[in-house]
């Protein structure tokens, strides 16, 4: 793979080895990927592959053995953890397979927990919720409880709380995986528009139809990226995708 | 988990049983605390407070009737005859309880006649012209009482002084702004001060320990008498001995009913506050250690129910030290609230504890201290828990199972 300069993810020979007192599991085995800045990449490949191994690391939620990552053109191979989570905090958004919202909070506080973090003054947080929930069209439901929402509706809360940071990065587990096909549309949709703004989307999936979505496809099968040239036989991006992020 | 406190009162408002319950907790901890804190410090008070008296050469003997033939002033009379010759004996009198034994009387004192204006209590002990002497207490105004004055044991019809001798303590209580000899205090009768004695502590019973006044009158009650003997140092046991034997047998129809020497009757009142006290500490230690428990226990089972949550926090960008912040702001509250409550519970009860026990008005540092250490121990009872929320990976917010 050649590397280019504007890389908003750039792997190079990551391993992470998952060690018990009987066994060593293998889950990436000195995996190269880059993704470039305002990319929509699918990743996918079969259950055990490493899918969400790379996914954790991507997101700096847990760190490798060996390897280098950089994410928007800085060395994060060996952060401190307060570090990692500044950086989790500042340029990357979740959006999870199971919500992952805070049932206690309401609508507005849940997608205020980042920006909390990021220490941003009162009118400033209100201003970038409000937008975010308007963007996926919950700007009315801010003082529901996530129990009173649909599934549909709840990730669309979870999009608004990773977008609500401005992150450069969008990293997205599985994000249809609890959803029937016409919410996991509306998602998908969502997160084409989220990406047509500008903002890097990954999306870890296992489902062929939500990867050909993607600009762009890269397969993971036993911790290690397929050769595209090896590939055929996987789904392809969408013509019409491709052409926009060209 | 961020600091603020909005999202976490909204989050307990939504979910309060178990944090309501560990307030009530907290609360009652506190209340307990606080009052029984009160309590051993007053007790303390009292074990570090000077008797004033000599307790080391001086002894009780209690002398009853075995029938009612046995006449009680002749007895007094024959007795302090007895042992005002007694060798070894430096002073003796007829006394009305016991000093430091909770066993004796105690008197209201008016200002004006009539009974009207103020009252003040104190504990009041009768004896002849030696009782100052026997007790080891200075004259510090006025004079002592005159032979003439001593009014005898009359059964029946006790006549009421006109003359008492006080204490300092009673002194200064009953005429703060001047001098209190010469003054006249109502109790049925006018009574003039005439002396006024350095502080001791009488029979101790639960008036103001030094606030005592003496009448001129050899007493007898309940068919007997006390008699109060001082000897010369080092003589006590044996003039016990001597004296317990010959009036033993002096009396047809009177008995030696009991000896106690005022070193015994001072340490077992030392032993008695001390008993109280450590009684007190141990309860409430293992009340606050049961409070602690119940912290503990709430925030491990929050950190335990909250697992995927802490998770999602951290891969949001929490750092390990906002989740051990949420976790102790979160104990926090519950132990405001529980403070809250405890401080109107401790009010309450230090209140009636007052008004029905005579104890002194509970000192409101004591509640601030209470508080303060409640909330220090609550939060290190919830820094452990809180400690292993903040070990929790962000890489459990990925996690399906």
């Amino acid at each position: 793979m050649t590397l280019s300069e504007a890389a908003m993810l750039r792997m190079q020979d990551i391993s992470k080895i998952y060690r018990t007192d009987l066994i060593e599991t293998h889950a990436l085995r000195e995996l190269s990927l880059e993704v470039r800045a305002g990319e929509f990449v699918a990743v996918s490949g079969p259950s055990g592959s490493g899918k969400t191994t790379f996914l954790n690391i991507a997101g700096l939620l847990e760190t490798f053995d060996t390897g280098t990552y950089e994410l928007d053109g800085r060395d994060v191979s060996r952060l401190s953890d307060d570090a990692r989570s500044r950086i989790r905090n500042e340029k990357i958004g979740f959006i999870f397979q199971g919500f992952n919202l805070i049932p206690d909070l309401d609508i507005f506080d849940n997608v205020d927990v980042p920006l909390r973090y990021r220490r941003m003054k009162a009118p400033e947080r209100r201003k970038r919720i409000e937008s975010s929930l308007e963007l996926v069209g919950l700007a009315a439901r801010m003082k529901h409880l996530p129990s009173q929402l649909s599934g549909g509706q709840q990730q669309r809360v979870a999009i608004a709380r990773a977008i609500a940071g401005d992150p450069a990065l969008i990293l997205a587990d599985e994000p249809t995986g609890n959803l029937d096909s016409l919410m996991a549309r509306q998602i998908m949709d969502l997160l084409e528009k989220i990406n047509a703004m500008g903002t890097t989307v990954v999306l870890v999936t296992h489902d062929p139809e939500l990867a050909r979505r993607a600009e762009r496809n890269i397969h993971i099968v036993d911790g290690v990226v397929l050769d595209p040239a090896s590939q055929s036989h996987l789904p392809q991006p969408a013509p019409q995708v491709s052409g926009a992020a060209d | 988990m961020s600091l603020n406190i909005r999202p976490l009162l909204s989050a307990l408002k939504r979910n309060p049983t178990g944090a309501l319950l560990v307030a009530l907790q907290v609360a009652i901890t506190l209340a307990v605390l606080v009052n029984a804190a009160w309590i051993v410090h007053q007790r303390i008070e009292k074990i570090e407070q000077p008797a004033g008296i000599n307790t080391r050469d001086t002894f009780v003997l209690v002398v009853s009737g075995s029938s009612n033939k046995f006449d009680i002033a002749a007895a007094e009379s024959e007795d302090l005859s007895y042992l005002r010759g007694l060798a070894g004996v430096a002073a003796a009198t007829v006394t009305n309880g016991i000093p430091l034994t909770g066993n004796g009387g105690d008197t209201g004192l008016y200002l004006h006649p009539g009974e009207r204006g103020r009252l003040v209590e104190a504990a009041d002990m009768s004896f002849d012209q030696q009782g100052l002497k026997t007790l080891g207490v200075s004259l510090l105004a006025g004079r002592n009482f005159r032979p003439d004055e001593i009014e005898p044991y009359t059964p029946g019809k006790q006549a009421p002084a006109a003359e008492v001798i006080v204490t300092q303590a009673l002194a200064r209580t009953l005429f703060p702004q001047g001098s209190a000899l010469g003054k006249t205090v109502y109790g049925g009768t006018p009574k003039t001060i005439i002396g006024i004695v350095s502080n001791f502590m009488g029979p101790q019973l639960g008036t103001p320990p030094y606030d005592t006044v003496i009448y001129p009158t050899l007493p007898g009650q309940y068919g007997g008498y006390y008699l109060l003997v001082r000897t010369q140092p080092g003589k006590r046991d044996a003039v016990l001995h001597e004296a317990k034997h010959h009036i033993g047998a002096a009396h047809r129809y009177g008995v030696v009913q009991y000896t106690q020497t005022l070193a015994s009757a001072k340490r077992q009142m030392h032993s008695a506050n001390r008993n109280v006290a450590i009684l007190l500490v141990i309860v409430t230690a293992l009340m606050v250690a049961v409070c602690c428990l119940g912290i503990f226990g709430l925030t491990t089972f929050n950190v335990g129910s909250r697992t995927r949550q802490i998770g999602t926090h951290r891969a949001l960008g929490a750092r390990q030290r906002d989740v051990v912040t949420h976790f102790l702001v979160e104990g926090a509250l519950v132990l405001a609230g529980g403070a809250l409550l405890g401080s109107i519970l401790a009010l309450l009860i230090g209140n009636w504890l007052t008004a029905h026990y005579a104890l002194p008005r509970l000192n409101l540092a004591y509640l601030l201290a209470g508080i303060l250490a409640l909330t220090g121990v609550g939060e290190l009872a919830a820094w452990q828990p809180a400690r292993r929320a903040a070990l929790i990976p962000p890489s459990v917010a990925t996690r399906t199972v």
